[in-house]
């Protein structure tokens, strides 16, 4: 019993990470239609951008001070480079068959991930171990740590504002309606131009908070690590039913914990295949995921 | 303009019946490594391009092809000619089993699931299922091929087997264009629905499509495994389903411009070998640029004898 309560600890926390992450894809997809392949190394280059201020621009000062600067002004970069993503690699695709966008954007992911590699080299590079208490608790056998603690709540407190501000504000309501139909919302006096901005600079800062949250975490980073990440988060997003902000939520802490369990009860090697297994039958069994409503094809 | 295309592929197998004359040992290689990926990816446009179903996991039966032959080889010693019917129709097999659930599902949908698809495949392989696989490294030493009691071991053999094999896939491309299914295949790719309300069974020739694309590839693992007497999963992986995936988009499927994108992926690097690190970044700049610039590929097919002012907009 206490490896079932580990693993459910362990896959909160990288559930937490995957459902951050989704909410990019499952936004982009939601109101483009388009597989946003470069999200995952925004992921990765997030990691990048936070290890590269604490080093060079906070001189390694560890205070929540350098914590809070890391995470807000990483977000703020990589918010700027998703809407530059978009200007340059989706926006002149907007009426182009639909396989260009997903070949442009296998493309800037390529430039991404190899950008990164160009910039900050192959090898693997660690976040500061102490830049984040390293406190840790037992509870009857079961291990949960500080960081584990912090990516829980404050992904949690991130996903209900969002969805607070989906639901409740203007903006939401434009976005939730430009995703419905696109020509209708124009209709209605949405500039959905502004709108796809608008959920870039969204989905890219959530990604990038789920990036910083993977160093923290696992403390290693490597240049092709936004491949795997954005693959498992894609895979959350459909689970839960593209196109749906809660069921991505839903999506990533599933598979967050079916991954942790795989690893847990089977073995880490096959954690990949499994989870793929599982999307198969997902799609083939309910192919609108599990919060996802069954709409038309339309003619 | 049929004569200048016709010229233009007399000319191109010209040159590549005759470049052994001048290419040095290097080069050969990479000349057979164009041809092999060649037979990939345009086994892929039967699927992708022709068929217009979003693969993205064609990795998986040209591996799959090239793991056949490698384990019938090393496991149980059957010489590697007698390896090519069964490096055919098992991934043939492969293509049509797992089409089956999957051919209805919307375009990215199909394309998430062959992407799992080709990741199950490399974890099995990573795990040495069986004993069989040999794990991460692979299986190496195989040995080469005997026809009619030559042994076939040079590189310009193998170039020149790979020739053949692409003469073969140029055939079945043809026929394709000017066959029933052919016909059938560009009516559901152009429109589902209506192909079906008048009488076509998508399913099937989307299966058959699947079937026929994943067998070429096969058969082109088969090329693979001789060419490099070895094999691994790092070969079949991932990476190189979104390439061919890519070369077949950026090509704009026809024959042409799928050549024009294997040439520009696997021979270009190997002239500009100094700039090995940027290849990728370069790559994704040029992917980018190519779709913005011709969003239906630098060579856009064209299918029939359909009159111009009937095809447009």
């Amino acid at each position: 019993m206490e490896i079932f309560f580990q693993q459910l600890v362990n896959g909160l926390t990288i559930g937490s990470i995957f459902a951050l992450v989704a909410l990019g894809y499952t936004m982009v997809y939601g109101v483009m239609k388009l597989i946003n392949f470069a999200h995952g190394d925004l992921v990765a280059l997030a990691a990048f951008v936070g290890l590269t201020l604490y080093e060079q621009v906070l001189g390694r000062s560890v205070s929540l001070f350098s914590v809070i600067v890391i995470f807000v002004l990483s977000s703020i970069i990589i918010a700027m480079v998703g809407v530059l993503l978009e200007r340059i690699a989706y926006r002149p695709l907007r009426d182009a068959p639909r396989l260009s966008a997903v070949v442009s954007a296998l493309g800037a992911s390529m430039v991404i991930e190899n950008g990164i590699m160009l910039l900050w080299g192959a090898r693997m590079r660690f976040f500061p171990a102490d830049l984040l208490p390293s406190l840790s608790w037992t509870v009857g056998g079961v291990v949960v740590s500080f960081v584990q603690l912090l990516i829980f709540v404050l992904s949690c407190l991130l996903m209900i504002a969002l969805y607070f501000f989906i639901d409740k504000t203007k903006i939401g309501t434009a976005i939730r309606a430009s995703s419905i139909d696109q020509d209708a919302a124009r209709l209605m006096g949405i500039n959905v131009g502004s709108i796809i901005i608008a959920i870039f600079v969204i989905g890219s800062a959530l990604g990038a908070v789920g990036g910083l949250f993977i160093g923290f975490y696992y403390r290693g980073i490597n240049f092709g690590m936004g491949w795997n990440y954005g693959l498992y988060a894609f895979v959350a997003a459909i689970i839960g039913g593209i196109g749906n902000i809660p069921g991505a939520m839903v999506g990533g802490l599933l598979l967050g914990l079916f991954k942790a369990f795989i690893a847990g009860y089977i073995s880490s090697s096959w954690a990949d295949a499994f989870t793929f297994i599982l999307l198969i039958v997902i799609l083939i069994v309910r192919p609108t995921g599990i919060l996802g409503e069954r709409v038309a094809e339309k003619v | 303009m049929k004569v200048l295309n016709r010229s233009g592929y007399v000319l191109f197998l010209l040159v590549i019946l005759l470049a052994p004359l001048g290419l040095n040992s290097r080069w050969m290689a990479v000349g057979t490594t164009f041809l092999i990926f060649s037979v990939v990816a345009l086994s892929q446009d039967i699927i992708l391009g022709k068929g217009g179903m979003f693969q993205m996991g064609h990795a998986l039966f040209f591996g799959l092809g090239a793991y056949m032959t490698a384990i019938l080889n090393m496991s149980y010693h059957v010489p590697v000619l007698w390896t090519v019917p069964v490096a055919i129709i098992v991934p043939a097999l492969f293509g049509i089993v797992l089409a089956g659930p999957i051919v209805h599902l919307r375009g990215d949908y199909l394309l998430v699931t062959t992407i799992g698809f080709n990741i199950v495949f490399v974890q099995t392989l990573q795990n040495n299922v069986f004993n069989l696989t040999g794990g991460p490294n692979g299986i190496f030493g195989l040995d080469s091929i005997h026809i009619f009691g030559y042994d076939l071991s040079s590189q310009t053999d193998i170039y020149y087997l790979s020739f053949i094999v692409l003469l073969v896939t140029f055939a079945v491309m043809h026929n394709l264009e000017t066959s029933k299914a052919g016909r059938a295949l560009h009516y559901l790719r152009e429109d589902n629905l209506a192909a079906e309300s008048i009488g076509i069974n998508t399913r099937v020739y989307k299966i058959f499509a699947f079937g026929l694309g994943a067998g070429l590839a096969g058969l082109a693992g088969v090329l693979y495994a001789m060419q490099y007497s070895a094999v691994s999963p790092d070969a079949f992986n991932f990476l190189q389903s979104v390439l061919f995936f890519s070369i077949v988009i950026v090509g704009g499927s026809s024959i042409p411009g799928v050549l024009i994108g294997v040439a520009i992926m696997f021979v270009l690097p190997e002239v500009f070998r100094q700039f090995a690190e940027w290849r990728y970044f370069i790559f994704g700049f040029a992917m980018i640029l190519a779709m913005i610039l011709r969003p239906k590929g630098i060579w856009p097919a064209k299918f029939g004898k359909i009159p111009a002012y009937l095809t447009k907009e």
